[in-house]
């Protein structure tokens, strides 16, 4: 019952802090916010599952009831974690707790309805991770936007309206094509499965029962393959605008650069990793044949993210845009490692998820923390920032060098078994060429975040904008500084997370390639 | 696996004192009453103790160590992701150098630093520890994987302290620079990591185990590796040179060595730590630590050995029209670290890790004597604004010119040996069976001309002559802590030929070739480090032979330094002509077009900034432009037609209810009509 | 009995008239009395239609029907004229084609 507990906590939670004064909000909401915090660390370390959810794997914290039966599918209420969930809720909470922190000094209206929303994000977030079954996870799914649309669209910035909408109505399509092409393959495993459950479906799948779609009244079929090659494209693409890869990524800037820094944590830090947790999910672990037989494409898409991400975010003078494309770029890596169906490919691909997550809110939150005093992002509106607020600085070189992979920090490690698994995939055709080509975008991520630093943090003291530069409050600086020491700790460690992530990934690894 | 010797087991301290420093300084720094200094002077200073005594162990015992520490994932698959310690002549020696230099420089910097009143004093000590750390880690690593970690970790304390005074405007840049251009190197090292471990499924350096000897094997055909569809001497050759790329950045070898210049903007003393006797030094260390694998590949060592020749001249015509003390100093590490690369590429790898010892005494020794100047003359750093310092500092001129003369390669400071030594091997190599070498000596020869030129300018115009300014004729005195390391340092410079003064050896039979032979001992038996194994692999894969000149070594070897002496001693007698009196000319003004490329150092600089800011961040903005207009214009586009549709239809809502009343009834009508029609009523 | 001689025919043509009066009535008036009076007659015009097609078949559920039109159209009034009153008080008059503020 834990993991209702992680999502009921939050939920309740969010009525209660909704209807709180505004002036304990902030304080209540955070209390609320350690509750499934300590509850999924100490599912962490109790964790006791082994292989893959959805490969029969032994899922730690199940629960499984019946609920509704829709014509001949049962829909069940199922949840449960397996190595690669648990690490990303785990990070879901952190990063909540962490982001209602550095909420405090930049929301200062309306607090109980944003930090209901918030908590009530949380729920979603955790429930769309730990959900077994298509429909319940869908509902999640769909109910992470809610929360966001409005944290975007009423304490974003000046175009809050336009990024909102933009947000909310591109991935909602997304979700549309998804849900076409998932409901696809349940249609074509006909009498092969009773009920929307993951597991049901993916091991029907890799007992090959897919048959051909008979489309009513005409008596027309569309082949197995056909249907389980279409099928593939169409979730790509609807999880592809989610991860965001180019070229469905240009919802993400306009977001981040809108959306309050909370929201902007949560959003890099764990709704983009909702896209690539559903590839691995749905994609990867479902189809491996189409996803090996589309692998040049895919990667040649991957190695695109990576390159064109960090070349549009060279091209940014926004802090914050900076950081957006980057994580296109970032997020280019997970889909190499991916496609790439080697054990450190899709271990590193999750991996990254986390170290990514973790970096990216770091950034997001620091930039928050300089914004807050300067009210400006724009790197040439300051400059010698270390000056006046020398410990958000130190941090946020601590960031931008974790997000070039400097050893030690827990962006090295991730790219390090993604470019290890990439390179000698035994399904992508020149591996080496698409690796080494990703590769390259550590060279360019170090132009820009170096760049980016230079002019801000460091040369003599100037503010365009007029305001009294001091140290960050305590509590901003806090939560900067345990995601530094997260950082380190994985990067330092990554055996506390890739043990479990290797175990539950290696089934879908078998599946596709091979184990070299 | 070696036996475990006892001492050994401590080897990890090594390096986990100055981390602890480096956390003492971090945090604790700003109430200590040196600002950190003490705690990193005692935790070089054990390392430094600990070093020495893993070296006297390693030579006592000739037992050498490689044991893994620290697994960095399980290896589930065959790739070995881990952590080690490997202790080996190499390692253990330059463990030695480098806590050694850390800790005279960590000394230096009370004087240099703390008694200057410099602000951000935790966060400089701080920097040190931790790259005193990463470079001790560096040195003792067991493979590839964490020689890596250690190398960038290096970079960034390079970038930390190169950007030190960040309140001003060119350190910071300086340091970006720095970091850029060896990320740029490290990018290839990275790839090359890769390949190693998806060739190999290794990385480690020694032993049967490592991939030098798994590559040796599989080149003899006595087993296979995956090469990626490539014959194994060319697929080997393409890892080589992308590591190599990564060495290149470190060392500041062209085409990459134009951050190093720049890198002068940091603290003097960090000058002399990083930038001359340890950091840079990672690049060719890096390359030695290989050689196992570098010596089974005859293109690559060709590259290695042309590289180093070229930047060894390239780089000692830039520094003769350089009119900054450090700035002299950079290009001369540049100019000393190509003679290393020389040496490694023409089979010398005793010589190259010579050269590496006795450059990384006398230019830490010529750094810290700039700084001691550099203090002394209120920070100033123009050779022309100074003069006649030699009467005032005494200690810093006396063992400047040792180090000066060691630099220049005349008889019997350090740097004559050493340098000897590696034009030596070029040259017999050379005569053997590769005549290409030949071309990559007259390089380095044509460079000791140049090396004794400016080094003599050098010294001429800072020390000798009239003082220029008011700062020159009275300079602030320094106190203990910059003279005790210049005079450890000025002694090592004068003796320290005498590690391994091979043409005595060869003339006299002694055995007096103490280094080679130490590098030659059994500690590296076992792990297949040993000089003569290396001499073996050069011979059998890359066809490497000894040649000389009138069939006799010793005549071959006296000719050669012969040759080298004199040309040394011509081309520090002409700056000594051309700058000796009062009030010297610039001289180099003469050169007249020629100075102007050489100052504007070929215009490598240009170039790249070229390559970054003409080519890159042009395609950048190009791509900013497409991904404004067309990506997410085809995005707003799609929102644009749904609203501008939307906008027309919902003209049909007069809002006036007899018109709704109206539609609904025609439709109604319309719809009879078509039922009418489909339905055949009519 | 004299009723069931006159023909269905007959009282289609009168519903269809009733209809088409109360049509032209929504169509043409703008004072929002007569439209509510012109929806009536057009509910009429229905409950003819099911009053004579009880009658015709012989069952009593389309009379039944009726009376819950009936019902249906009284309530129909009384929320007519309290909108139509609320519109008054608004804008002053009864006219339906002035208040188009809603329409986007």
């Amino acid at each position: 019952m834990l993991v209702e507990a992680l999502i009921a906590v939050p939920l309740v939670g969010a009525a209660v802090v909704a209807v709180a004064p505004n002036e304990y909000a902030e304080r209540l909401a955070l209390g609320v916010s350690a509750v499934p915090l300590v509850g999924s660390l100490y599912m962490y370390l109790a964790f006791d599952g082994s292989g893959n959810a959805l490969l029969g794997g032994d899922v730690a914290y199940e629960t499984f009831f019946e609920w509704l039966t829709l014509g001949p599918y049962a829909v069940n209420y199922h949840v449960g974690l397996d190595g690669v969930s648990l690490p990303l809720v785990v990070m879901t909470t952190v990063l909540t707790t962490l982001s209602i922190l550095s909420a405090w000094t930049p929301i200062d209206d309306r607090q109980r309805q944003f930090y209901g929303l918030m908590l009530f994000m949380e729920a979603a977030l955790v429930g769309v991770f730990a959900a077994l079954d298509f429909l319940l996870w869908f509902v999640f799914w769909e109910a992470v936007l809610v929360p966001m649309y409005f944290l975007i669209g009423v304490w974003g910035g000046p175009r809050r309206k336009y990024a909102a909408i933009k947000f909310f109505v591109y991935t909602n399509i997304a979700s549309l094509v998804m849900f076409i092409g998932f409901f696809a393959l349940v249609f074509g495993l006909g009498d092969a499965v009773g009920s929307t459950g993951l597991p049901e479906i993916a091991q029907a799948l890799r007992a090959g029962q897919l048959g051909a779609l008979g489309l009513p009244g005409t008596g027309a079929a569309i082949p197995a393959d056909v249907l389980a090659l279409s099928a593939f494209v169409a979730m790509f693409v609807g999880f592809a605008v989610k991860v965001p890869v180019v070229p469905f990524h240009t919802w993400l800037p306009d977001a981040h650069v809108e959306a309050p820094t909370p929201a902007s944590v949560m959003l890099a830090g764990v709704l983009l990793k909702m896209g690539t947790y559903a590839l691995l999910r749905f994609n990867f672990t479902m189809l491996p044949e189409q996803a090996t037989t589309l692998a040049v494409p895919i990667a040649a898409v991957a190695v695109v993210s990576v390159i064109y991400g960090a070349l549009l975010a060279l091209a940014q003078s926004d802090l914050k845009r900076i950081v957006a494309y980057s994580s296109v770029s970032s997020m280019g890596y997970v889909i190499l490692g991916l496609v790439a169906y080697s054990y450190y490919g899709v271990g590193g691909a999750t991996f990254q998820m986390i170290a990514h997550g973790l970096i990216s809110g770091l950034l997001f939150m620091t930039v928050g923390v300089f914004y807050n005093a300067t009210h400006t992002r724009m790197v040439g509106d300051m400059s010698g920032l270390a000056d006046r607020m020398p410990v958000t600085a130190s941090v946020f070189v601590a960031g931008a060098f974790a997000y070039m992979g400097l050893p030690l920090m827990a962006g090295f490690a991730a790219e390090l078994f993604i470019f290890l698994g990439a390179f000698r995939s035994t399904v992508l055709p020149a591996a080496p060429l698409f690796t080494a080509a990703a590769m390259f975008g550590i060279v360019v991520v170090a132009g820009y975040l170096l760049w980016a630093m230079q002019r801000s943090l460091f040369g003599p003291f100037r503010l365009e904008t007029d305001y009294d530069v001091g140290r960050a409050p305590v509590h901003d600086v806090a939560a900067i500084v345990t995601l530094v020491g997260l950082i380190v700790l994985l990067g330092t460690a990554p055996e506390l997370l890739y043990d479990m992530m290797s175990d539950a990934t290696i089934d879908v690894v078998e599946m596709g390639g091979e184990l070299p | 696996m070696v036996t475990v010797a006892g001492i050994y087991a401590y080897a990890p301290a090594i390096a986990a004192l100055p981390l602890a420093s480096f956390l003492v300084a971090l945090f604790a720094g700003r109430w200590l009453p040196k600002k950190g200094a003490l705690a990193g002077i005692l935790a070089t200073g054990g390392s430094l103790v600990l070093s020495a005594v893993t070296l006297v162990e390693l030579v006592l015992t000739g037992e050498g160590y490689d044991e893994r520490l620290y697994t960095f994932v399980a290896p589930a698959e065959t790739f070995d992701l881990g952590f080690g310690v490997l202790i080996d002549p190499l390692s253990a020696a330059m463990l030695v150098i480098v806590s050694l230099i850390a800790f005279l420089v960590h000394v230096f910097s009370l004087g240099y630093m703390n008694d200057e009143g410099e602000p951000g004093l935790p966060r400089y000590y701080a920097g040190l520890g931790l790259f005193s750390f990463s470079m001790l880690a560096f040195v003792f690593a067991s493979n590839l994987l964490m020689a890596f970690v250690f190398f960038e970790l290096v970079g960034l304390c390079s970038w930390l302290l190169i950007g030190h005074w960040y309140r001003e405007a060119a350190p910071p840049s300086a340091a970006k620079k720095a970091f850029l251009v060896t990320r740029f190197g490290d990018y290839f090292f990275l790839v090359g990591l890769v390949g190693v471990l998806a060739t190999f499924g290794t990385a480690r350096f020694a032993g049967e185990g490592g991939f030098p000897a798994v590559a040796e094997h599989a080149l003899a055909g006595e087993t296979t590796v995956n090469t990626f569809g490539f014959a194994p001497e060319t697929w080997f050759a393409v890892l080589g040179l992308l590591v190599l790329g990564g060495a290149l950045g470190k060392s500041a070898q062209f085409p990459l060595h134009t951050w190093l210049p720049d890198a002068m903007e940091g603290p003097t003393p960090v000058s002399a730590l990083i930038h001359a006797a340890t950091m840079v030094a990672a690049g060719v260390f890096l390359l030695a630590r290989m050689y196992g694998f570098y010596a089974l590949l005859p293109t690559v060592l060709a590259i290695i050995a042309f590289t180093g020749g070229f930047t060894a001249l390239f780089a000692a015509t830039m520094a003769v029209v350089k009119d900054e003390i450090k700035q002299v100093l950079a290009y001369s590490t540049i100019s000393q670290y190509g003679y290393m690369m020389l040496a490694l590429g023409a089979g010398g790898y005793v010589a190259a890790f010579f050269h590496l010892t006795t450059h990384a005494v006398f230019k830490a020794l010529l750094f810290l004597g700039a700084g001691s100047v550099i203090v002394a003359m209120h920070h100033e750093e123009d050779m022309w604004l100074m003069g006649g310092l030699k009467e005032e500092m005494r200690v810093t001129y006396l063992t400047f010119v040792a180090g000066s003369l060691a630099l220049a390669g005349i008889f019997p400071f350090a740097g004559f040996w050493s340098k000897d030594e590696v034009l030596f091997e070029t040259l017999v190599h050379g005569l053997g069976a590769n005549p290409l070498l030949l071309g990559g000596y007259l390089l380095g020869l044509s460079a000791v001309f140049v090396t004794g030129f400016y080094t003599l300018r050098m010294v001429m115009l800072t020390f000798h002559g009239d003082p220029r300014t008011d700062a020159a004729a009275d300079p602030h005195g320094v106190g203990w802590n910059v003279k005790f390391p210049l005079a450890v340092l000025g002694v090592l410079a004068t003796v320290g030929g005498y590690l391994n003064p091979a043409p005595l050896a060869k003339l006299t039979g002694a055995e007096v070739d103490f280094l080679h032979r130490y590098l030659d001992g059994p500690a590296s038996e076992e792990l297949l480090t040993s000089a003569h194994h290396y001499g073996d692999l050069t011979h059998k894969w890359a066809g490497y032979t000894a040649g000389s000149v009138a069939g006799s070594e010793s005549a071959t070897m006296l000719a050669g330094a012969g040759l080298s002496l004199a040309l040394a001693l011509a081309g520090a007698g002409t700056a000594f002509v051309l700058y000796r009196g009062p009030d010297p000319d610039r001289h180099t003004e003469g050169l007249g077009d020629l100075r102007t490329v050489l100052v504007s150092n070929y215009y490598q600089d240009e170039y790249q900034v070229w390559l970054a800011e003409g080519l890159t961040l042009r395609a950048a903005t190009a791509a900013d432009t497409f991904d404004q207009g067309v990506i997410d214009g085809a995005v707003d586009t799609v929102s644009s037609v749904s609203l501008f549709s939307g906008d027309r239809l919902r003209r049909l809502q007069t809002g006036v209810v007899t018109n709704y009343a109206a539609l609904i009834a025609l439709s109604v009508l319309l719809g009879l009509a078509a039922f009418a029609v489909v339905g055949g009523w009519l | 009995m004299v009723l069931s001689s006159v023909p269905a025919e007959y009282y289609l043509v009168l519903s269809a008239a009733v209809f088409c009066t109360g049509l032209f009535g929504i169509l043409t008036r703008e004072n929002a009395l007569m439209f509510l009076m012109s929806v009536e007659l057009m509910l009429n015009a229905a409950n003819i239609n099911l009053v004579a097609f009880s009658f015709y078949w012989g069952t009593l559920t389309g009379q039944v029907f009726t009376l819950f039109t009936m019902a249906l159209a009284a309530a129909e009034v009384a929320i007519g004229i309290g909108i139509i009153l609320v519109l008054y008080r608004n804008f002053d008059d009864v006219d339906v084609t002035g208040p188009t503020t809603l329409r986007w």
